[in-house]
């Protein structure tokens, strides 16, 4: 079952929304015959696209879940996980590149490199994932696949260059010139399941030649057999040439660029053919683990199987089975009845049943050797664990995670719900580390937080149909934070000596505002006036005061304090007096410190007609958004900007209303602001109001 | 606000042009070089000086995507709040990014007509009231006399003054001095100020060419931050 190591891709979907790929898997697994239909996503038969298993995922056409599966091309495996396009979704890309070797970057050749695939490509570029591009809809109106190219050099600063030319665009879109072998690709049959090779067009024939050209010069980069050959101005050897692609494409210094029609089912085989000649099989990769008991010293990880196991769990997933935990064995072997460590917690566990997934069925593996991703049923454990042998205490690198930006207050209607909607949150939490869940103490609601509307949408939606839980919605809140914005300076004495055991600590210094870390508590006490023993409770006395801001009732974030004096007492002075010495001085210097009211401002990216453009940007600046920059591509126009977060409730619904339904946005966090002032007080007076009313 | 303190070089004063005196309403400048010279790093620089006076700038580029126009930026501004020594560089930042806008085009689609189209819908719509407009890697030749003559009116009907970064081929036959100079006297009607940025041994300098100036000492860009200075490295 297994093949050789070398053998074998790991690889991700990746790509802004509706770009097109879940139709492009599903044209992948049909022709590496691991389904025998095709059901497009949102298809007249009614049963949507295989990988889109959730209900809710097949009602909106979007892609929610990553889901893995696998298929053999030309005796390749082919691992592939398909990921959402949504920014909400974010931390499903994230986690796939992790655990990926490759990628494969779709893009729509009208819409060319848009928001979501900047984001992308920065991911890419974070987890080091070497990428192929697939330029889809070449039969769409206003397809053209070689802006795209020159928008993946300019925008994404990829070394871009096209392995192919489309004969025909548009309606006329009938084929491809595969540039390496010089010959004219139709595909031919219900599904494009027949390759039929010809002589490529007399009338396209100058153009591929002078772009073969520019292949081989880009390509003779990597290789000097292959420069010294085109200067010779000799033959060249497709398997030099396609060698020297794949040097370049694993050093991410070139991006092969393929190009077709998923949905006419045009240029899928020679797309698979790329998987195989240029993305990276697991022995390709380097990757490390860190040894937790030798300080987290990096090593690099071997992909043989008798080494011991390293291995990181990157997704959950609660189905009828229990929890399935999806992992990727980087080390080693995971084989059903081995036991192995969980990093995180030290606890040991033995794997029961290992399993292989396709959507949302499965097959019984057994075992899952290094450099595959499986799945295994029945451990406790959350996203991002390890896995290592007995012994060892290797864990992966951590993932990226974003913080959550946004907060909805939710209900349950009645006791039944109540349990299930706990069960959900547990699950979901547990699953999603962007999703998180809080207990509002002074109204007894339960706060969720995500990463945009759409994300606690979907959960939402989830509870009431997954786990019959009747939910009654609040307001959205944004998470707003608070700082100070000058130095101001605290000498506080906390004193209580009448009776009893007294308490007695003083401590000096000063607060001031930074933008490097949340909190930095920096001791520059001489002299031992205040004792070493109890300098950390005042850490600990200042810390929590970021909890709740004096100002706005918000967390408090980037400060710095520096303690440089202070006293203390013989018989008095205690830890809990320091850490109460260290409230009273954060409070004294904090409303001198000029506190102001912070939130998240979200960077906006409309696409709309032209025509439309004053209108959005209009809409855009009512939202006390700064527009950074608009893109003028003749018809089609790219708006950027900044929009507050707290601004942007409900813009789906007014941008479809203004546009016609023609223009889109995209957003994602992009950084803390400062709210304007007038704005600072109606929010300060509307929760003093809440306070009182406790709502 | 910070902005209003802010205490920099005008990098028009340097050159010995009174920015006021120079560009009246309607006044058109131009930055002269061939490529890879600092044509938009002096272009961004005029820009940031005008936003630091909070006056509002319509960046137009015809060649790189707006990520890479923010980026310019971002750099020419770090730059000078390092040289200047200017704490709260964050804060200035958010201060002046909205008297920003940049709206690049496709050269294909753009034209100086479908420009002042753009501005007259930002003013009419209350979006964006530009003081400036700067306008990277648009061929002059590719506009006829007419053309330029209604932008110049549009600019002074508008209150605006208009920059723009003409290239001189590398590798032309003519040298670049020659080049310049025929250019002067071809847009002499057109430009008030022309710039003209020339590589000297390993140094840059800028060269005022239209105007009558003050007596001033050569001037060069600083190859390593490309802000203008009043001696060489």
């Amino acid at each position: 079952m297994y093949k050789n190591i070398e053998n074998v891709r790991n690889i991700g979907i990746s790509a802004h929304i509706d770009s097109g790929k879940t139709t492009l898997t599903e044209r992948v697994l049909y022709l590496t015959k691991r389904i025998h239909r095709i059901h497009e996503v949102r298809g007249k038969d009614g049963v949507g696209a295989t990988m889109d298993s959730m209900a809710l995922e097949k009602e909106r056409g979007i892609t929610i879940a990553s889901a893995a599966t696998y298929c053999e091309w030309a005796n390749t495996e082919i691992n592939i996980i398909d990921t959402p396009g949504h920014v909400d979704f974010t931390i499903e890309v994230e986690r796939a590149l992790r655990v990926l070797d490759g990628a494969v970057l779709v893009l729509c050749a009208v819409g060319g490199v848009q928001s979501q695939s900047i984001t992308v490509d920065q991911q890419m570029k974070r987890y080091n994932v070497p990428c192929i591009a697939f330029i889809n809809k070449c039969d769409r109106s206003g397809a053209d696949p070689f802006r795209v190219i020159g928008q993946l050099k300019e925008k994404l600063g990829h070394n871009a260059i096209a392995l192919q030319i489309p004969i025909g665009l548009e309606a006329e879109h009938k084929g491809l010139v595969d540039l390496i072998s010089m010959k004219a690709l139709y595909f031919e049959g219900e599904f494009g399941d027949t390759v039929r090779e010809d002589a490529i067009p007399e009338s396209i024939a100058e153009t591929a030649r002078q772009r073969r050209e520019e292949l081989i010069d880009a390509a003779s980069m990597f290789s000097d057999e292959l420069t010294e050959l085109a200067l010779e101005d000799e033959q060249i050897p497709a398997e030099l040439l396609v060698q020297a692609i794949r040097t370049g494409a694993l050093k991410r210094e070139l991006t092969p660029v393929f190009m077709g029609s998923a949905y006419k089912n045009k240029g899928i085989q020679p797309l698979l053919d790329g998987v195989n000649y240029y993305l990276p099989s697991p022995v390709d990769v380097e990757n490390e683990a860190l040894d937790i008991e030798n300080a987290e010293t990096p090593i690099k990880l071997s992909c043989r199987t008798e080494a011991p196991l390293a291995a990181l769990a990157f997704k959950l997933e609660d189905g009828k089975y229990g929890q399935l935990t999806y992992i990727r064995v980087y080390q080693g072997e995971l084989k059903k009845g081995d036991t192995a460590v969980n990093v995180r917690t030290g606890q040991k566990v033995k794997f029961g049943r290992v399993v292989r997934m396709h959507a949302d069925q499965m097959e019984e593996i057994g075992r899952i050797p290094a450099g595959y991703i499986g799945a295994f049923f029945g451990i406790d454990c959350v996203s991002g664990d390890s896995f290592t042998s007995e012994g060892k205490k290797l864990s992966m690198t951590s993932m990226y995670i974003p913080k959550p930006v946004i907060s909805l207050a939710i209900q349950p209607e009645d006791i039944k719900s109540e349990t299930n909607m706990a069960k959900a949150l547990n699950r979901f939490t547990k699953e999603d580390p962007t999703f998180t869940t809080t207990m509002n103490e002074e109204t007894g609601d339960t706060l969720i937080s995500g990463m945009g509307e759409l994300h606690l949408e979907v959960y939402l939606e989830r509870m009431r149909r997954e786990y019959n839980a009747n939910i009654s919605v609040g307001e959205p809140r944004v998470a707003y934070r608070e700082t100070v914005t000058r130095q101001s300076d605290f000498n506080y004495i906390h004193k209580k000596q009448t009776g009893g055991a007294g308490q007695f600590g003083r401590v000096a210094g000063f607060m001031e505002p930074t933008t490097e870390e949340e909190f930095i508590f920096e001791n520059k006490i001489s002299g031992g006036v205040i004792p070493t023993q109890y300098v950390p409770a005042c850490e600990k006395g200042f810390r929590e005061c970021m909890a709740k801001g004096r100002a706005f009732k918000y967390p408090v974030t980037g400060i710095k304090i520096t303690i440089n004096d202070g006293s203390s007492h013989a018989v008095d002075s205690s830890e809990m007096a320091f850490k109460a010495a260290a409230r009273g001085a954060f409070l004294q210097a904090y409303s001198k410190a000029g506190p102001v009211l912070l939130e998240p401002v979200m960077k906006v990216v409309v696409e709309t007609p032209t025509e439309y453009q004053g209108t959005v940007m209009g809409t855009l600046t009512q939202r006390r958004g700064i527009i950074v920059g608009s893109q003028d591509e003749g018809a089609q126009s790219i708006l950027e900007a900044q929009v507050p977060l707290a601004e942007m409730f409900g813009y789906t619904t007014i941008l479809r209303s203004l546009t016609q339904g023609k223009a889109q946005f995209t957003m994602e966090f992009y950084a803390y602001k400062q709210v304007p002032k007038s704005i600072a007080e109606e929010i300060a007076q509307k929760n003093e109001k809440a306070a009182k009313t406790g709502t | 606000m910070l902005t209003k303190s802010m205490i920099i070089r005008d990098p028009l004063k340097l050159l010995g042009l009174e920015a006021d005196e120079a560009l009246q309403d309607g006044g058109c400048g131009a930055i002269l070089a061939r490529a890879g010279v600092g044509k938009t790093a002096l272009l961004v620089q005029l820009a940031i000086n005008s936003l630091l006076q909070e006056e509002a700038v319509l960046h137009i580029s015809l060649k790189d995507p707006v990520d890479k126009v923010d980026l310019w930026y971002k750099e020419v501004f770090q730059n000078i709040t390092r040289i200047h020594d200017i704490n709260a560089a964050n804060q200035l930042w958010d201060e002046i990014l909205p008297y920003r806008f940049i709206m690049t085009f496709e050269s294909s689609v753009f034209s100086l007509d479908r420009l002042m189209k753009k501005v007259e819908e930002l003013r009419s719509q209350a979006i964006f009231h530009p003081k400036s407009i700067m306008i990277d890697g648009f061929s002059l030749p590719d506009a006829t006399t007419s053309e330029l003559e209604t932008l110049k009116a549009f600019a002074r009907d508008s209150g605006m003054t208009v920059w723009f970064t003409i290239r001189g081929h590398r590798g032309d036959a003519q040298t670049p001095d020659a080049f310049a100079t025929e250019f002067a006297s071809q847009y002499n009607d057109f430009f008030n100020v022309i710039l003209q940025l020339s590589p000297d041994k390993d140094q840059i300098q800028v060269k005022p060419l239209r105007t009558e100036t003050t007596a001033q000492p050569p001037l060069f860009l600083d190859p390593a931050t490309l802000l203008i200075r009043e001696k060489r490295v």
